[in-house]
């Protein structure tokens, strides 16, 4: 039975060459390195996040039919932030991840004239249309924040506020997260409420 | 008269407009949710607690979100105005269902929800007045986009004398009730090891129940992972669902709560009840993985696998003579009709499609009657193994050229200049399923493992799955002429090459009486083999009568066809086939144990380290194993020095304790390795080896640091 010598070998290859290769799943892990991107920008040019060393950066993801965000945005919380932001020299990143199709899908020429209109001064915006950044950073509300200090490390994941609704008149009542982070990061303090839970819309992914 | 109609009208008409007056109040609609305030009474009495509700409404591909909404959305609130005095408690939240739309996973219900809160009605509330309740309601409903909603209701309940009946009040209340989850019966723990959680629940029900699905919904955001698989297995009476730790994971004294969902099959259908838990988590120092592939697997997958371990199998020592058969005849025909060559292919999938069937309904019927049976089963009867162990036998003698039956049941009989029947190349099929039932090939332990916990119809689907992986080969093979002519040129080589290839069918036939002698003890052999000579002699005298005259040549096959039938009545009356007694096959020798469920639990109660080997003698794969790699000295020395028991458990009879040990691990056959580690280990969990084992494989298993030492 000199099969038996052979088969074994033979089987234990093939069951090699069948193993499933698991995708890991990297999530932005506070403290952690935030992961690297590139995508395409609203004026036409590319992000690239590793060009950005040396700078504080926030992603903002949005989606401008999202009650949260018009919530955010008609009461001008959210463009006052980004103005705050941006004269402490920080990168205000928009992303739009919303799939072609979707809610919140738009162009890059729309996405500047939405913040025309809406008095929003973010730094640029990020077209996400496939979902890849998104993925990348598990984006999962509109709106959701990001920040990254300016070695590359994250420092802050979550929503905006403490009070998860879609009413302007609570917005007075509620801890705004992101204006604390401003301050700590302004006074070069470690962001203490450095995870929180974010609100809002789904990200409107492909599938 | 006219009076009577007049105050009739009068009454109708007052009717109405108090109905209508209350519609515009308790009701409210939007375009996607119709909403309606419920109470469990039509009147109150001074101190009553009762029931008050909303009943959302909401069209299709909507949906309103649970108290933790998940990865987005927000709960519905409810804000009650009540009378002075009167008190209301929380929203009693219905089990929710997962809503998830790609990495976003949410918590919500669909098509309708009723949200009940107990009001007590304050005590000194006077009788005849009223108790106006307001509900403030405000929820979030989505499908792909998001919409916030709110609506004001509001009714009026009078208060009554004590001793006045208070009425039923909605009939939905009751319903409400039964979508609420209920209470734990059952103890549970919740260990905690880095960013894992395990639920750990008992109850002796569950090896019984058909449990399909299990779901944790988690009462906060950031305790868990909401996307994240949640694996879970059975294992003797435990259930544990295992979970990722979230963005704000427990603190140390914080309690995990939530709702654990059991989705169980049953007469009438798939029923899912939700069981409130909360505890403490109890850090661990591990975490046993559990293995994804099973029990939980997908049927997808396991099609997938079943075709893989079906097209691996052609590669089983034995299968793979009776394949390169298959092979030879095909390279003797590369050269002819490509259609005939088609049909030959076809013919073969066909058999084998139809075996797999046959087994599978086999397997379904005696599954139904309750036995605890799996897959190579038929093993277990000593007569199965005799008439394989013949037709093996005749197999080699036709391979030999003692005998040819020409284009008959016998395709491979037939000799290779002999084209003709269809009905040959079926059989041959048919032969490839029975010889390949003794093995087990990789992949296929879990797709028939999950098979066989499955309805019927997936049951056959994953059988038929396996059957066109063994099929395919010889398939693709068949209906590609261009493949064909890479094959080898036909010639002298074919007919020595099947000559030889008679030899792994007598070694199989040899092999195959040894199974027997185990079973059904040594008067068994001398039967079997007594059987094998006039087997041949029938062949010889059949063969060597074919060519003579009409009477020598129906004579010369009556009287091969008379001592066929005696042979297979003698075996067939003189085999024992009463089970032999569990156990019996393995004796307890100086490197492993005897199995019994006894001293399994007794070394694990005293913290010894196990390895654990379940085996058969009809299953080749087993055999193999326990020669390349259990019986080598160095894992010997490896079980000594590691204080490791060897346990043997045999499944050449059947064995329900074995049977039901196999289903623990999701699996329905031999063979099966788990190494249960001992209590000074960093493990805590079984660990269940591959089915194709090296020595190094099971060292490294049992002695983790020695393997190290060795590497450094």
């Amino acid at each position: 039975m000199f099969l038996h010598r052979f088969y074994p070998l033979a089987l234990l290859s093939l069951i090699l060459s069948f193993l499933a290769i698991t995708t890991v799943n990297a999530e932005p892990v506070i403290d952690k390195p935030a992961p690297l991107f590139t995508g395409a920008a609203a004026d036409g040019s590319t992000i690239n996040l590793a060009d950005l060393r040396g700078k504080t950066v926030i992603l903002e993801w949005t989606n401008h039919e999202c009650p949260f965000v018009v919530k955010h945005y008609e009461s001008g919380n959210i463009p006052n932030l980004q103005k705050q932001a941006v004269a402490q020299g920080i990168v205000w990143l928009q992303v739009i991840t919303s799939a072609p199709g979707k809610e919140g899908n738009v162009t890059g020429e729309v996405a500047q004239k939405l913040n025309a209109h809406r008095g929003a001064t973010p730094t640029n915006t990020v077209l996400d249309g496939n979902g890849s950044i998104g993925k990348l950073y598990g984006a999962t509300n509109t709106p959701q924040f990001f920040i990254i200090d300016p070695k590359g490390v994250l420092v802050y994941k979550g929503g905006i506020d403490s009070i998860p609704s879609a009413d302007q008149s609570d917005i007075g009542k509620a801890e705004n997260y992101i204006s604390a982070a401003l301050a700590d990061l302004a006074a070069g303090r470690k962001i203490a409420k450095a995870v929180t839970k974010p609100y809002g819309c789904s990200v409107k992914y492909a599938s | 008269m006219l009076q009577l109609r007049s105050i009739i009208f009068t009454l109708i008409v007052l009717l109405l407009c108090t109905g209508a007056l209350q519609a515009s109040t308790f009701e409210a609609s939007t375009d996607q949710v119709k909403a309606q305030l419920i109470t469990s009474v039509d009147a109150v009495h001074p101190g009553d607690e009762i029931l008050v509700g909303v009943q959302e409404r909401i069209i299709p591909h909507w949906h309103t979100y649970w108290v933790n909404p998940g990865d987005s959305g927000l709960p519905t609130t409810i804000d009650y105005v009540l009378p002075k005095g009167s008190t209301v408690g929380d929203i009693q939240w219905p089990t929710p269902r997962r809503i998830v739309l790609g990495p976003v996973t949410n918590y919500g219900y669909e098509n309708e929800v009723i949200l009940l809160s107990k009001v007590k009605v304050p005590d000194d509330i006077q009788v005849g007045k009223e108790f106006p309740i307001q509900a403030k309601v405000k929820w979030l409903v989505c499908d792909e986009i998001c919409i916030p909603q709110k609506v004001d209701l509001a009714l009026t309940l009078p208060v009554v004398l004590p001793g006045i009946a208070s009425g039923n009040g909605s009939p939905l209340i009751k319903a409400a009730q039964t979508t609420l989850p209920v209470n734990s019966p059952w103890p549970f723990s919740i260990a905690k090891s880095g960013n894992t959680l395990a639920i750990r629940v008992t109850d002796v029900q569950f090896k019984k129940s058909n449990i399909k699905h299990v779901w944790f919904y988690p009462e906060k955001w950031g305790k868990i992972v909401h996307n994240a698989e949640q694996p879970w297995k059975i294992s003797g009476d435990t259930l544990e669902i295992q979970l990722k730790s979230g963005d704000e994971p427990l603190a140390g004294d914080e309690k995990l709560s939530g709702i654990l969902t059991l989705t169980i099959d049953g007469a009438a259908g798939s029923v899912t009840q939700g069981y409130q838990l909360s505890a403490h988590a109890e850090t661990v120092s591990t975490i046993g993985a559990i293995d994804a592939q099973a029990p939980d697997l997908v049927l997808s997958s396991a099609l997938l696998l079943a075709l893989l371990g079906g097209i691996v199998l052609n590669l089983m020592p034995c299968v793979f003579p009776v394949l390169s058969i298959k092979a030879l005849a095909l390279i003797k025909h590369a050269n002819h009709n490509s259609i005939e060559n088609k049909l030959h292919g076809l013919a073969y999938t066909l058999g084998i499609l139809v075996s797999f069937t046959l087994l599978g309904g086999l397997l379904i019927i005696l599954k139904a009657g309750g036995a605890q049976i799996g897959w190579g089963f038929q093993f277990q009867s000593p007569l199965f193994v005799l008439g394989v162990a013949y037709l093996m036998f005749t197999v080699g003698l036709s391979l030999s050229g003692v005998f040819s039956i020409g284009g008959s049941v016998m395709g491979i009989g037939s000799s290779l200049a002999n084209r003709s029947g269809y009905s040959g190349s079926f059989f041959t099929g048919v032969l490839a399923t029975i010889v390949a039932t003794p093995c087990t090939a990789p992949f296929m332990g879990a797709a028939l493992g999950f098979a066989l916990t499955q309805p019927p119809a997936t049951l056959l689907t994953v059988f038929l799955s396996l059957g066109l992986g063994l099929a395919l080969p010889y398939l693709i093979l068949s209906q590609w002429p261009s493949l064909q002519r890479r094959l080898p040129k036909p010639g002298v080589w074919m007919d020595r090459l099947k000559q030889g290839l008679a030899f792994p069918m007598y070694a199989a036939a040899v092999w195959l009486v040894w199974v027997l002698a185990q079973q059904a003890g040594i008067n068994s052999v001398a039967i079997a083999l007594g059987g094998m000579v006039i087997i041949a002699f029938s062949a010889w005298l059949y063969e060597s009568t074919k060519t003579g005259i009409k009477s020598t040549q129906r004579s010369g096959a009556g009287v091969a066809g008379l001592s066929l039938w005696l042979a297979l009545i003698g075996s067939y009356l003189g085999i024992d086939t009463s089970p032999a007694s569990p156990l019996s096959n393995v004796e307890t020798s100086s490197t492993f144990e005897a199995y019994s469920p006894a001293r399994l639990s007794q070394l694990r109660t005293e913290g010894k380290p196990v390895f654990l080997n379940l085996t058969a003698a009809w299953c080749i794969s087993c055999l193999v194993n326990e020669k390349v790699a259990l019986s080598q000295d160095s894992v010997i020395q490896a079980f000594k020095e590691a204080d490791v028991t060897y346990l043997k458990g045999d499944w050449t009879n059947r064995d329900d304790e074995i049977t039901r040990l196999l289903a623990e691990f999701g699996r329905s056959g031999v063979p099966l390795y788990v190494y249960y580690p001992g209590k000074n280990s960093p493990l805590k969990n079984p660990i269940v080896l591959p089915q194709i084992l090296t020595p190094d494989l099971v060292i490294r298993t049992v002695k983790p640091s020695l393997s190290r030492e060795k590497e450094v």
